[in-house]
């Protein structure tokens, strides 16, 4: 294999061809202010702003990740444990509350009128890290559960022979497991919590709160200051790319390879009751705000809501962007993975590593940004309005891109690791290994991350509105517009028919992308 | 006949542990199978990765009957390779995971059909058709890499420690079944081992291959009693 | 994934064809915000109405909100698809003057409704309202009578607000804080923060923390208790009097200039301020027409607080020191 997939930079070229000319574009737009001069850049406000979104980004993305360690441990140790399955899906929906939904949900737990009231102390940080934990910790788990199915079982028997206890296990055989994939996942959530915008301003209790995000939408919106909002989406890029190279000195592919079993271990019976307990502790806590939701949407309006055939268009064209998107995602993803993990296999695993995580951190980018860009772009020459779809189909694709990585990269790499040499022994020809070989291996983290990507593509509002096209109103759409007519609860059965819908999707796509086989991870 | 010479090879920097540049002479006889033994790390998978084509050589040539296959792409080349272990996809029933050998279309004709039931009977998995490669045990899998071998009838078999997890009563057995097949076949086999009974099973003639060289090749029982070559010495125990 | 892009590109195809077919007649482009076209929006009866009389189509763009819609005629300046304006408010009247993209629209307000006279040759209002602090009567017994009061009682109600940064309300607070106590703006800002629960986003979020009883007043329209009141049948909500007088928001819509359906346009502005548009706004867009009598309007807005003073800062002081104004805003709520 001495020559390794292009195909990845094609993928790359693409990318930045789709995020970084829209942003030039904007250049061209408005009058270049005074305000990017130094004066802005050394204002008080923008270093607060800077401090405070990686601040709140690292302990949000820092507790996620802990908290999500215990409970995907716990969820590994113990195999058994009734209607696993099912909560693990029940934490792919998290993903995909619009972030207004959530706010609402987390005040109906934790507001002055809550199950549990903490009163005006939720308002700042202690919100913004409550409501990042609801977000993230569960996706954390989905992401990191398949990294303890990679451990080999006879390394578990080798450490119970030895004795090994609970911690001495965790640093010899579950950390040297994790190395791999946790400096990633960790990226992937310290990005999703920096570029966090309403619930950091609506939870954060003032101004202070503010990350880099509002300012970036401040100064598009508001300001229309096109050059301020670039340079700030660039700084944020930049500041993201510092991330991710930091973490990356932590990053360690395997030495050896490893294989997939899901052999359930021996626990003891202390450790099977911590486990039940973490288990039912998280599932209370993800699940608390998503009953709230449930019940605030028991009201009179259901009938209403549903008869509306506005609701079932919307859901049709919101399932049309989500599926588009994640075909879109996981196909770019396939390509950028087949390049990295072709340079892994080589030896150059640095490399490897830095064309995944390009193919990360646009992420950054706010779609906003991006949005008006390709407006600016597209608007002399289209009319934007037939193109409002594939472009928020294309904007979805390229947020989902992290997803795709992360869910889909380890699975590929140990594949190669494993078949590559025998399938070029073997003769066989691209097509026949897709066949043969990739697909079936593949086709369970194909699954995941297709579901978690159309999820995170039909909760989010993104940059339909920015479109105004008439007829195209999308789910999270309707229930903004519900909520600005005072219809709130309309807006709650709406918000519910979304979690039902987006859960129904996830499941199917898991289960007919990803086949008979018992969706585990 | 396989013959190599010249072969020269480096790894990158970046895997420290064996960068020492490499290079190997050598010749195999049809019908012969040659083995190849030496302390880890000493180049010998290196030198069937050579062979197969998922290392590329930066000199030399490899020859097969006269022809040179050194630019050729592992897929193009008459070689079968059985590895130690994941030979067979997981996925894939006993049937399939031969008959890709066959062809990787898996559009098989009725003869082939036969050629890879008459293979899994030969090594003795008659009936086995429909099992998975989960199912079966360690001897048996490397049976199935085995027919798989067989059915694709290429001139060059590499074998990487591929009996390496069997005990001594399977290995015995395999080895008699890989000599018959190199014989019947008129195949070029190189053994890699780290038992030197395997070679002295396998082996007329056998490598010992030191630090990226080979060092020594003789008689496999001549070679073991080399007691005046500190290298074999050392490697051999006392 | 290529049967999906065929149902996509069946999808966008029925949209063209179906605009195209459309077509004989003549097309009014009005961009306005988005809750104004959502099914709950005057938009359908608005559209409705004028389609009866134009001989026309009446296509309505709902983009984010009014700040979106001024960005968008300026990103697409010359070029644009749109005819009409409708739904910036007198904060960015200023700006949208300032960009050239306006003509004039040389109609006269004849029955104006508004408490201040009009006298502004690119732009017509069609409603306004008055930001207050909305209260549930029957946990908030005693509700303060003055902003001051508001500001300065230290044992007040807690309150929930809106980021002038990214709302309209938002502003439109910070600049009534302004209006009242001028120079002194940041004292009462730092009196006032100690009660403020939190700073939403947007106008929905703020409101639907109310309902969940996070804060006992939240900022918002005197209009806002007429919903509860007329769909609700719920009479529990009343928004606070304040004596300095109400910050106002007046919506005004405008001629592009670039259009060229001028006369269409007119025709629609002329209608915009017509009985038949004005009854929809009260009951839609929940505010005040602005071309309607008192007594035409419904039922549940007849006991509304009404203000006996409006307050507004002209267009071009709003223009001159916003930026500066919430900067201003930021460095004492940031400390």
């Amino acid at each position: 294999m001495s020559h390794p997939s292009r195909s990845g930079y094609w993928v790359l070229i693409v990318l930045a061809l789709a995020v970084l000319v829209p942003l030039f574009s904007l250049l061209t737009q408005g009058n270049s202010s005074d305000v990017v001069g130094l004066n802005f850049w050394q204002s008080h406000y923008l270093r607060q702003v800077l401090f405070f979104s990686l601040w709140q980004a690292f302990l949000s993305a820092g507790l996620s990740i802990a908290l999500a360690l215990l409970v995907a441990r716990a969820f590994a140790h113990h195999g058994a444990f009734p209607f696993r399955s099912l909560l693990l899906r029940l934490f792919g929906l998290p993903l995909v509350v619009p972030s207004i939904v959530a706010v609402m949900g987390v005040v109906s737990i934790y507001g002055s009128n809550g199950w549990i009231p903490l009163g005006r102390s939720l308002y700042g940080l202690n919100g913004i890290l409550l409501a990042h934990v609801f977000f993230n910790m569960p996706l954390a788990v989905r992401l990191l559960l398949p990294v303890w199915q990679s451990i080999p079982p006879h390394h578990w028997q080798m450490s119970e022979q030895l004795g090994l206890n609970r911690w001495q296990q965790w640093r010899h055989l579950e950390w040297q497991a994790l190395r791999e994939s946790l400096p990633g996942i960790s990226l992937l959530i310290f990005m999703l919590c920096l570029t966090s915008f309403a619930v950091v301003l609506t939870l954060g209790g003032g101004p202070k709160s503010t990350t880099l995000e509002v300012a970036i939408y401040q100064s598009l919106r508001f300001d229309f200051d096109p050059h301020q909002a670039v340079s700030l989406a660039l700084l944020q890029l930049g500041l993201c790319l510092l991330v991710a190279w930091g973490s990356s000195l932590f990053h360690k592919l395997p030495d050896v390879e490893i294989s997939l079993s899901n052999t359930p271990l021996n626990t003891g019976i202390v450790g099977r009751y911590m486990n039940t307990f973490v288990i039912t502790a998280a599932v209370i806590f993800v699940g608390m705000p998503l009953i709230a939701m449930v019940i605030d949407a028991f009201n009179n309006s259901i009938l209403t809501v549903l008869s509306n055939p506005g609701l079932w268009l919307s859901a049709g064209l919101t399932l049309l962007i989500g599926i588009s998107a994640s075909t879109l995602s996981v196909l770019a993803g396939w390509l950028l993975l087949s390049t990295s993990t072709d340079y892994a296999m080589l030896g150059k695993k640095r490399k490897a590593s830095v064309i995944e995580m390009l193919g990360s951190v646009v992420y950054v980018v706010p779609p906003l940004v991006i949005g008006t860009g390709l407006f600016v772009l597209l608007a002399p020459h289209i009319n934007v309005f037939e193109w409002a779809i594939p472009v928020v189909i294309l904007i979805n694709a390229i947020m989902g891109l992290p997803f795709v990585v992360r869910t889909l990269g380890p699975a590929m790499r140990q594949s190669k690791m494993r078949y590559q040499h025998l399938c070029e022994n073997l003769a066989l020809t691209k097509w026949q290994r897709f066949k043969t070989v990739d697909w079936p291996l593949l086709r369970k983290s194909v699954g995941l991350s297709s579901a978690l990507v159309a999820a995170m593509a039909m909760g989010d509002l993104g940059v339909i509105a920015l479109f105004g096209t008439p007829e195209i109103i999308t789910l999270p759409l309707m229930l903004y517009h519900q909520l600005s007519a005072y219809l709130i609860p309309n807006a709650a059965v709406t918000a519910v028919f979304l979690l039902g819908f987006c859960l129904s999707v996830f499941w199917l796509l898991e289960k007919l992308i990803g086949g008979k086989t018992n969706a585990e991870y | 006949m396989l013959s190599i010479e010249g072969l020269e090879f480096c790894y990158g920097a970046t895997d420290a542990n064996s960068s020492f540049p490499m290079c190997f002479d050598l010749t195999v006889n049809a019908g012969e199978i040659l083995s190849l033994i030496g302390p880890s790390g000493s180049g010998k998978s290196t030198l069937l990765k050579l062979i197969a084509g998922f290392n590329a050589a930066s000199k030399g040539c490899i020859k097969i009957n006269g022809q040179q296959i050194q630019l050729l792409s592992p897929a193009k080349r008459p070689v079968t390779m059985v590895f130690q272990e994941h030979n067979l996809f997981p996925h894939l029933d006993v049937y399939t995971n031969v008959a890709l050998g066959m062809n990787p279309s898996l559009q098989l004709t009725v003869q082939q059909n036969r050629a890879v039931d008459d293979a899994l009977e030969n090594l003795g998995l008659a009936g086995m058709q429909k099992r998975s490669p989960g199912s079966l045990s360690g001897g048996q899998r490397q049976r199935v890499a085995l027919a798989r071998a067989l059915v694709r009838k290429h001139a060059i078999l590499l074998l990487d420690e591929a009996f390496a997890a069997l005990g001594p009563a399977q290995r015995e057995e395999m080895i008699a079944l890989v000599k018959t097949m190199v014989e019947d076949q008129n195949m070029c086999a190189l053994l890699v081992s780290h038992q030197p009974t395997d070679a002295l099973l396998a082996s007329k003639r056998t490598a010992f291959v030191h630090h990226g060289q080979i060092f020594k090749i003789d008689e496999t029982e001549k070679l073991l009693n080399r007691s005046d070559l500190t290298e074999i010495n050392k490697y051999l125990g006392a | 994934m290529s049967t999906i892009y065929k149902i996509s590109a069946a999808i966008l195809l029925s949209a063209v064809v179906s605009s195209s077919c459309m077509a004989a007649k003549p097309t009014l482009t009005v961009y306005t915000y988005d809750s104004f076209t959502s099914d709950w929006g005057p938009g359908p009866k608005v559209k409705m109405a004028f389609e009866e009389t134009c001989e026309c189509n009446l296509s309505l763009v709902g983009l984010e909100d009014g700040v979106s819609l001024l960005n968008r005629l300026k990103l697409e300046g010359k070029n644009t698809k749109a005819d009409v304006l409708l739904g910036i408010d007198t904060n960015l009247t200023a700006d949208a003057r300032a960009s050239g993209l306006f003509s004039e629209h040389q109609l006269t307000v004849t029955n104006s409704s508004l408490p201040n006279a009009w006298n502004d040759d690119t732009f017509l209002p069609y409603d306004y309202g008055y930001f207050a602090f909305v209260y549930n009567m029957e946990l908030l017994k005693n509700p303060p009578t003055s902003l001051k009061e508001l500001v300065e009682d230290a044992n007040g109600p807690t309150i929930l607000i809106q980021d002038p940064r990214t709302s309209t309300p938002g502003l439109g607070f910070m600049l009534w804080v302004k209006k009242v106590y001028g120079d002194k703006s940041d004292e009462a800002w730092e009196k006032l923060s100690k009660r403020i629960v939190t700073v939403s986003k947007g106008w929905s979020e703020a409101y639907g923390l109310f309902l969940k009883g996070e804060a006992d007043m939240v900022l918002s329209y005197t209009t806002s208790p007429a919903y509860h009141i007329i769909a609700e049948e719920d009479k529990r909500f009343a928004a606070a009097e304040f004596s300095e007088g109400h910050y106002q928001q007046i919506e005004v819509a405008g001629l592009v200039a670039a259009s060229q359906q001028q006369g269409l346009g007119k025709k629609f502005l002329a209608f915009m301020q017509g009985e038949k548009f004005q009854n929809i706004i009260p009951t839609t867009n929940w505010m005040y027409p602005a071309a309607l009598d008192r007594a035409s309007l419904p039922e549940g807005f007849k006991g509304l607080v009404e203000p006996s003073i409006a307050l507004l800062f002209s267009d071009s002081d709003i223009a001159n020191n916003r930026k500066k104004w919430v900067g201003e805003w930021l460095e004492v709520m940031s400390k």
